[in-house]
């Protein structure tokens, strides 16, 4: 798959802020990966249950689905942190150096603000299944806030490691896109 | 606004968006909030989130963890270098054994790893260096890895293959079986050629390889069949019926872990988070795009754009094999810019009911996309694996890998013309074991 091979990880220098959020966002990578090793886990359970020992299954299914979701969402600061989000980075490569800051800086103030937008309606969808206590229509009948929670607490984190990512460009702290100067 | 129109500002807004160098999958959900806002208010925000975990509320998704994690694993050991030795040990006294075990071993490596870059650096790390010493031609070297490289997301199980599945509503196991033979013809042509090449270049002496033992041809089996065994076996409960895509790929997920434990010895910790470090930052980063990509298809469907777009194709009455063309034309160049996944997640629903209304196969078309991302994943200017063979043999330089790289994709737009005039390629193996798609 496309993982460019042109940025570097973000710096935090010696910046306190810049380094909680760090420790934030790799604490979230590993409970992302955590989550994808209990799915593994879980879903070969279910097998062995049903077909060594011929039982049928009740909460495996929905259980590793919302725990991939899960996983998707509390890894996305993670991921943004790796810079593992897969971009185009032509422009940004061809730019002169001041210019690259300045479309780093508008990029993450657009990425802000859809993150910004989708921890707000996120928060939202999750109080509504929690002040309504909404069960999922299946036999396990899980509470449905459960699963939604990851809404808000991922998109949350990843608005925190982007306001870093912003912080870092505009004080020097990181480069641009972090990309190597031109080469 | 006419919807059209619309699809066209949509379209190059999208574009602009993503050359901005801002990540795929946040682009689109930037893209899809701007036009809803703009065209349908404030408050269409408020779905957004539930389209988004909705896109992933799917057991059929889980696959898609589950084969990273397992190629993840394969490409942390020595397996790739070791399917290369055993290749090369039995291949020994075929002309040009060197090129074609290196291809063999790509083919097989990229069916167990399913991923382009990794297959690139897992053979080429041991096959380039070898080929040179030989005396092949930098160019064949480096090309034919490179190109062998891409066979990942076309030999089953391809994650790409599974987006693709996903994202039409296809089978996916359907998708695999589509993607053998079109992968085996793509490795007969890259070994036509290589071969070729080679002899031109005027130093047959390199076809004479070196001869090995049987003991030393048995002794390499046992460290390369248990992974060539899982593979098979996953895809067997697949077409056997056992069991779904996601809960095979998950066994399969956890046997080569193990496997990687216990033959590889990937004990140490550091080395184990690697693997999960590595699939977690691939899935998380793929299954983002596929929920962005999930919004911005709502987006064009509740502005009528998608719908339009097929109904006035409809109405152009333009040869279908024209519309192939441009169609072809379309996919290739965005897969000069952005991942499989991406151009897979934001064409497919506009793409395929223009498709299957022209009358083609959807699984024929999945391979022809297929091949039309690998050509991106070996030209400029994105052409990863381009980048993991200079980043592996730093001293061929980019401009001989490029060059030595072309020919392959001629090869590529060889095969998609071949399955044009013969499309049972692709989809006589899926008819013949699973029964015609209705």
């Amino acid at each position: 798959m496309a993982t460019q091979s042109n940025a570097q990880p973000a710096e935090t220098g010696s910046n306190p802020f810049l380094k909680l959020v760090a420790a934030l966002s790799t604490l979230s990578g590993w409970v992302a990966a955590g989550m994808i090793v209990l799915a593994v886990l879980i879903t070969c359970q279910m097998i062995f249950v049903r077909f060594v020992l011929n039982h049928s299954t009740i909460w495996q299914t929905e259980a590793v689905v919302y725990l991939m979701i899960s996983a998707t969402l509390v890894g996305l600061p993670y991921v943004q942190r790796l810079r593992g989000h897969v971009n185009v980075d032509l422009l940004p490569l061809m730019l002169p150096k001041v210019a690259r800051r300045i479309l780093a800086i508008i990029t993450l103030l657009a990425s802000l603000a859809i993150v910004g937008l989708m921890f707000f309606y996120g928060f939202e969808f999750w109080y509504e299944a929690w002040s309504r206590n909404w069960k999922s229509d299946t036999v396990w009948g899980v509470r449905l806030w459960i699963p939604y929670l990851a809404m808000p607490v991922g998109f949350g984190l990843f608005l925190l490691q982007l306001i870093a990512d912003l912080l870092a460009v505009i004080s020097g702290i990181d480069r641009p896109f972090g990309l190597q100067d031109n080469r | 606004m006419d919807p059209i129109l619309l699809g066209a500002l949509v379209a190059i807004v999208t574009i602009l968006v993503l050359f901005s160098g801002v990540s795929v999958a946040t682009g689109l959900l930037i893209v899809s909030a701007g036009f809803l806002i703009t065209f349908d208010g404030l408050r269409s925000l408020e779905l957004m989130p539930e389209i988004f975990f909705g896109k992933l509320d799917s057991f059929a998704l889980l696959s898609i963890p589950m084969f990273i994690i397992m190629g993840a694993a394969i490409s942390s050991t020595r397996a790739g270098a070791d399917l290369y030795e055993a290749l090369e040990r039995w291949l020994t006294r075929v002309p040009g054994g060197l090129v074609i075990s290196n291809l063999g071993a790509c083919a097989l490596f990229a069916a167990m790893s399913g991923s382009s870059p990794a297959t690139c650096a897992a053979i080429g790390k041991m096959g380039i260096p070898e080929m040179r010493k030989r005396g092949y031609p930098d160019g064949v070297a480096a090309g034919s890895i490179a190109a062998g490289g891409t066979l990942g997301i076309l030999i089953p199980p391809s994650v790409t293959m599974i987006v693709y599945g996903i994202a039409t509503e296809t089978s996916i196991g359907r998708l695999f079986l589509a993607g053998v033979l079109p992968g085996l013809l793509l490795v007969g042509l890259f070994m036509v050629w290589s071969l070729y090449s080679t002899w031109r270049s005027g130093d047959a002496s390199v076809f004479a390889d070196r001869s090995y033992t049987l003991k030393e041809k048995l002794a390499i089996l046992p460290r390369v069949l248990p992974f060539i065994l899982i593979i098979f076996g996953v895809l067997y409960a697949m077409y056997g019926g056992v069991a779904t895509p996601s809960e095979t790929a998950a066994v399969g997920a956890l046997l080569c872990l193990i496997i990687a434990m216990v033959i590889y010895r990937l004990w140490n910790p550091k080395d184990l988070w690697v693997v999960l470090r590595d699939s977690t930052r691939e899935s998380v980063m793929i299954l983002f795009i596929i929920a962005a990509a999930g919004v911005f298809a709502y987006m064009l469907s509740s502005l009528f754009i998608t719908q339009s777009i097929a109904a006035w194709i409809g109405t152009l009455e333009v040869n279908r094999w024209v519309l192939m063309g441009v169609i072809n034309l379309f996919l290739l160049v965005a897969g000069f810019f952005l991942p499989p996944v991406a151009v897979i997640l934001m064409a497919s629903p506009i793409l395929l009911p223009i498709v299957t209304t022209a009358g083609f196969d959807p699984y024929w078309f999945a391979v022809i996309l297929t091949i039309n991302m690998e050509i991106g994943l070996i030209s400029p200017p994105v052409g990863l694996n381009l980048y993991v063979i200079n980043g592996i043999a730093p001293d061929i330089s980019l401009k001989t890998i490029l060059t030595g790289s072309l020919p392959y994709v001629a090869c590529m737009v060889i095969a998609i013309l071949i399955l044009c005039f013969i499309p049972e390629l692709a989809t006589w193996l899926p008819n013949q074991v699973m029964g015609r798609a209705i």
